[in-house]
C-alpha cells in the first residue's frame, strides 16, 4: 500500500515535469528555444534547484477551462544556488497553455517573490508567455497587479533580473520594466504593449513583431532592455555573470573575487591613449578595460545611447560601476537618452552598494531643438539628481574635456564626488576656448586692427591658462592631478580608503526625482 | 476543394476560384469554411502625405542602406569613393561636430553606392551622407 502511494507520487511528478508534453516540447525546440525546465537547470548550479508548488492547478471553470489540465500551471518556481549563493527563480512554461498567466500561475510567482524578499536573495524571472489567460478574466489582471506591486516593493532591496525568452505582450511587459535588468534573446523574444495586429487595425501602420518589439529594437532604440543574447544558453550564462557583480540584497556588498591582476600595475599605455589633438576621438572602452582587473568589462546597455558607457568592472576584486563618456559616439555629448541611461545606472549602483567610477571626457550637452523640445532639461536633471542622491563611494576621473553644465553633470566635487582625479590632459572650464574667448575678449577682438589674428592669439592664451586641470585644482575642486600610468593603483587605493564611507540624508518618504 | 468567390475591384466584378492546399495527408475533421472577410473600408481619399524631408543632393538608390548624420556638423573628410567596397566599421566620413572629428562608420559590409555630401558642406542631424549596397 505504502509503495503504491509512493509510486503514485512519482507518476504525478513525472507528469508535471513533462509540462505540455513531448510534442509541444519539440515545437519549443524547433523555434530555437529551450524549455522552462532546461532553462532553470542551466541557471542554477547543478543539482541545487528545489521546486515549489509543482502541484498547483488553476481554478477556472469558464469557457471549458475545467477540462483543461495545466501541469505546473504554466510556470516553474523555486530556489537554488548560483555560484553557491541563494537565488530564487520562476520560469514560464510556454508548452503549458502557452505559458498564459491566470490566478494560480500568478500566485506561484508571488509566493517566490515574497520568499526572495523575506530571505534577501535575488530573483530571476524567465518570461515566455502568451499573456493573460483570457478565460480567467479579471482574475488574470489581478494576478499581474499582485506581481507588479511586489516588483516595486522589492525594488532596491533585492536584485530583480528578468529575461524575455519568448513573447511578452500587453500588461505582462510591466513586471520586467519595474525590475533592475532586462535580458532579451535575439529573434525569439518580443515585448510590446500593443502588437502588430492591433496597430494595423487602429492606425493602419504595418510593422513586424520583430521590428516593433524585438531584442535589438529594445536594446538599441527604446532602451527598455539592457542585454541582447544570441540564444537561450548565452542569455542564462550572462545572467549568472551579472549576478556575480551584485550583492544578494541592499544590506550587503557585492562578493569579492580575488584577482591575480596586480593592483600596483603601472600602465604606460594610458599615457598614450588621449590623442594629441583635442578634436580626435578615441575608444573609451579600451581605457576602461586597461584599468579593470583582468581587462574584464561587463557592459550594461551596450547598444543604447552609446555616447554614454555604463557597466561593471572589478578593481582589486571589488565590483565597481562605470559611467563614462564615449568620444567616438556623438562626440561623447550628453543627450536625453544618455542622461536617462546614466541616471538609471547610478541609482542601480547606489541601491546595491556598488561604488561608482565616473570617467569624464564630455564636450557638453548636444545642442538642437529636438533635444530641447524632448525635455533635455528634465532628463539631464535625472543625472544630477541621481549623483547627488547617491551615498556610495563616488570617484570622478577627468581624462580630457569637462566643460560647463556637463562637467557638473558627470559628478564633480560639489555633487558629492569623494575623490576627483584629473589627468594632465584635462580641460576643466566653463566653456570651450573659442566660445569663451569670443565672449570675454569681444571688445579687444572688435577693437583690434587685425581681429582674426587677435582672436587666434587670445584663444591660444585662454587655452594655456584655463583649459587645464590646474585652475580647478587650485580651488580644491580636483583633489589630485595624476599621471595616467598610475591610474589603476590610485583608484584601487581610493576605493580602499572609501570602503568605510557613511553618509546620511534627512529622513523623508522618498525624494522627488524629475521623471 | 475549390471555392468560388465574386470579387469586385473598382466596380468591375471578377469571378475567382481558390483551391485550398492541405498540409499533410491526415487532417482533423474538415473545418467549416471560414467566413469571407468583411469588406475593408476604402482608403481615405485625402490620405495625409508623409512629411517631406529636406531634399538631399542625390536621392538614395532603392534598396540601399543609408548612413545618416547623427548630429549637425560639417563634413571634414570623405574617406571613401563611389563603387568602393567597405567593411563593417570602416570609416566613411569624418563629421566635424561639437569640436570633434566624429568618425562615421559603415554599419555593414557593402559597396558605396553614392556619396551625398562633399567636403566642407554642412549637414543637419538625420541627413543622408552615404548609401551602401
Amino acid at each position: 500500500m505504502a509503495m503504491d502511494k509512493t509510486e503514485d507520487l512519482r507518476q504525478r511528478k513525472a507528469k508535471i515535469e513533462l509540462g505540455g508534453g513531448e510534442k509541444r516540447i519539440a515545437d519549443q525546440h524547433n523555434k530555437g528555444k529551450l524549455t522552462a525546465r532546461e532553462r532553470i537547470s542551466l541557471l542554477f548550479d547543478e543539482g541545487t534547484f528545489v521546486e515549489i508548488d509543482a502541484f498547483v492547478k488553476h481554478r477556472c471553470v469558464n469557457f471549458g477551462m475545467e477540462k483543461v489540465d495545466s501541469p505546473g500551471e504554466g510556470v516553474i518556481t523555486g530556489y537554488g544556488q548560483v555560484d553557491g549563493r541563494l537565488v530564487y527563480a520562476y520560469a514560464q512554461d510556454f508548452t503549458v497553455v502557452g505559458g498564459s498567466l491566470g490566478e494560480m500561475h500568478a500566485k506561484k510567482i508571488c509566493k517566490i517573490q515574497d520568499m526572495a524578499l523575506r530571505m534577501g536573495a535575488p530573483i530571476v524571472g524567465l518570461n515566455d508567455s502568451g499573456g493573460a489567460r483570457i478565460q480567467e478574466g479579471v482574475d488574470a489582471l489581478s494576478g499581474y497587479g499582485h506581481i507588479f506591486y511586489r516588483n516595486t516593493i522589492s525594488s532596491g532591496v533585492i536584485p530583480q533580473i528578468t529575461a524575455i525568452m519568448g513573447p511578452c505582450a500587453g500588461g505582462a511587459v510591466y513586471s520586467p520594466a519595474i525590475t533592475d535588468f532586462i535580458f532579451m534573446v535575439d529573434k525569439t523574444s518580443q515585448m510590446f504593449i500593443t502588437g502588430p495586429q492591433v496597430i494595423k487595425t487602429v492606425t493602419g501602420e504595418e510593422v513586424t513583431a520583430e521590428a516593433l518589439g524585438g531584442g535589438m529594437t529594445h536594446n538599441r532604440t527604446s532602451g527598455v532592455a539592457h542585454f541582447l543574447s544570441p540564444n537561450d544558453e548565452t542569455c542564462i550564462a550572462e545572467i549568472r555573470r551579472l549576478l556575480s557583480f551584485l550583492p544578494s540584497n541592499n544590506m550587503e556588498t557585492a562578493p569579492v573575487f580575488a584577482s591575480e591582476d596586480d593592483i600596483n600595475k603601472v600602465i604606460s599605455e594610458l599615457d598614450e591613449i588621449i590623442p594629441e589633438s583635442p578634436n580626435k576621438p578615441y575608444d573609451m572602452k579600451k581605457l576602461i578595460e586597461m584599468i579593470a582587473d583582468g581587462g574584464d568589462f561587463f557592459e550594461v546597455q551596450p547598444y543604447f545611447a552609446a555616447n554614454m558607457i555604463t557597466g561593471f568592472i572589478r578593481i582589486n576584486g571589488q565590483s565597481v560601476g562605470i559611467i563614462a563618456n564615449q568620444p567616438r559616439v556623438l562626440a561623447g555629448c550628453l543627450d536625453i537618452n544618455a542622461s536617462d541611461k546614466a541616471g538609471r545606472f547610478i541609482r542601480t549602483c547606489d541601491c546595491y552598494n556598488i561604488p561608482i567610477l565616473n570617467i569624464v571626457d564630455v564636450p557638453g550637452f548636444l545642442p538642437g531643438t529636438s533635444q530641447e523640445h524632448g525635455g533635455i532639461i528634465r532628463h539631464g536633471a535625472k543625472m544630477l539628481y541621481a549623483y547627488s542622491e547617491a551615498t556610495v563611494p563616488k570617484i570622478t576621473l577627468i581624462v580630457r574635456k569637462a566643460y560647463g553644465g556637463a562637467y557638473i553633470g558627470m559628478c564633480n566635487k560639489e555633487l558629492g564626488a569623494d575623490m576627483v582625479f584629473a589627468w594632465p590632459s584635462a580641460e576643466i572650464a566653463v566653456m570651450g576656448p573659442e566660445g569663451a574667448a569670443n565672449i570675454i575678449f569681444r571688445k579687444e577682438i572688435s577693437d583690434s586692427d587685425d581681429p582674426q589674428a587677435t582672436r587666434v592669439e587670445l584663444v591660444e592664451n585662454y587655452k594655456k591658462e584655463f583649459a587645464t586641470p590646474y585652475k580647478a585644482a587650485e580651488r580644491g575642486y580636483v583633489d589630485d592631478i595624476i599621471e595616467p600610468s598610475v591610474t589603476r593603483p590610485r583608484l584601487a587605493d581610493a576605493l580602499n580608503m572609501l570602503a568605510s564611507k557613511r553618509e546620511t540624508r534627512p529622513p523623508k518618504k522618498h525624494g522627488n526625482i524629475p521623471l | 476543394m475549390i471555392k468560388k468567390y465574386n470579387i469586385t475591384v473598382n466596380g468591375a466584378s471578377y469571378e475567382v476560384e481558390v483551391e485550398e492546399v492541405k498540409e499533410g495527408a491526415v487532417t482533423a475533421a474538415p473545418r467549416a469554411a471560414a467566413p469571407a472577410p468583411a469588406p475593408r473600408p476604402a482608403a481615405p481619399k485625402t490620405a495625409p502625405k508623409p512629411v517631406e524631408k529636406p531634399a538631399t543632393p542625390v536621392a538614395a538608390p532603392a534598396g540601399a542602406t543609408t548612413v545618416e548624420a547623427p548630429m549637425p556638423g560639417n563634413i571634414w573628410k570623405v574617406e571613401v569613393k563611389e563603387g568602393q567596397s567597405v567593411k563593417e566599421g570602416q570609416v566613411l566620413i569624418i563629421l566635424e561636430a561639437m569640436k570633434m572629428e566624429n568618425e562615421i562608420m559603415a554599419p555593414a559590409d557593402g559597396v558605396v553606392a553614392a556619396i551625398h555630401v562633399s567636403e566642407g558642406s554642412s549637414v543637419n542631424g538625420g541627413d543622408i551622407l552615404v548609401s551602401l549596397k
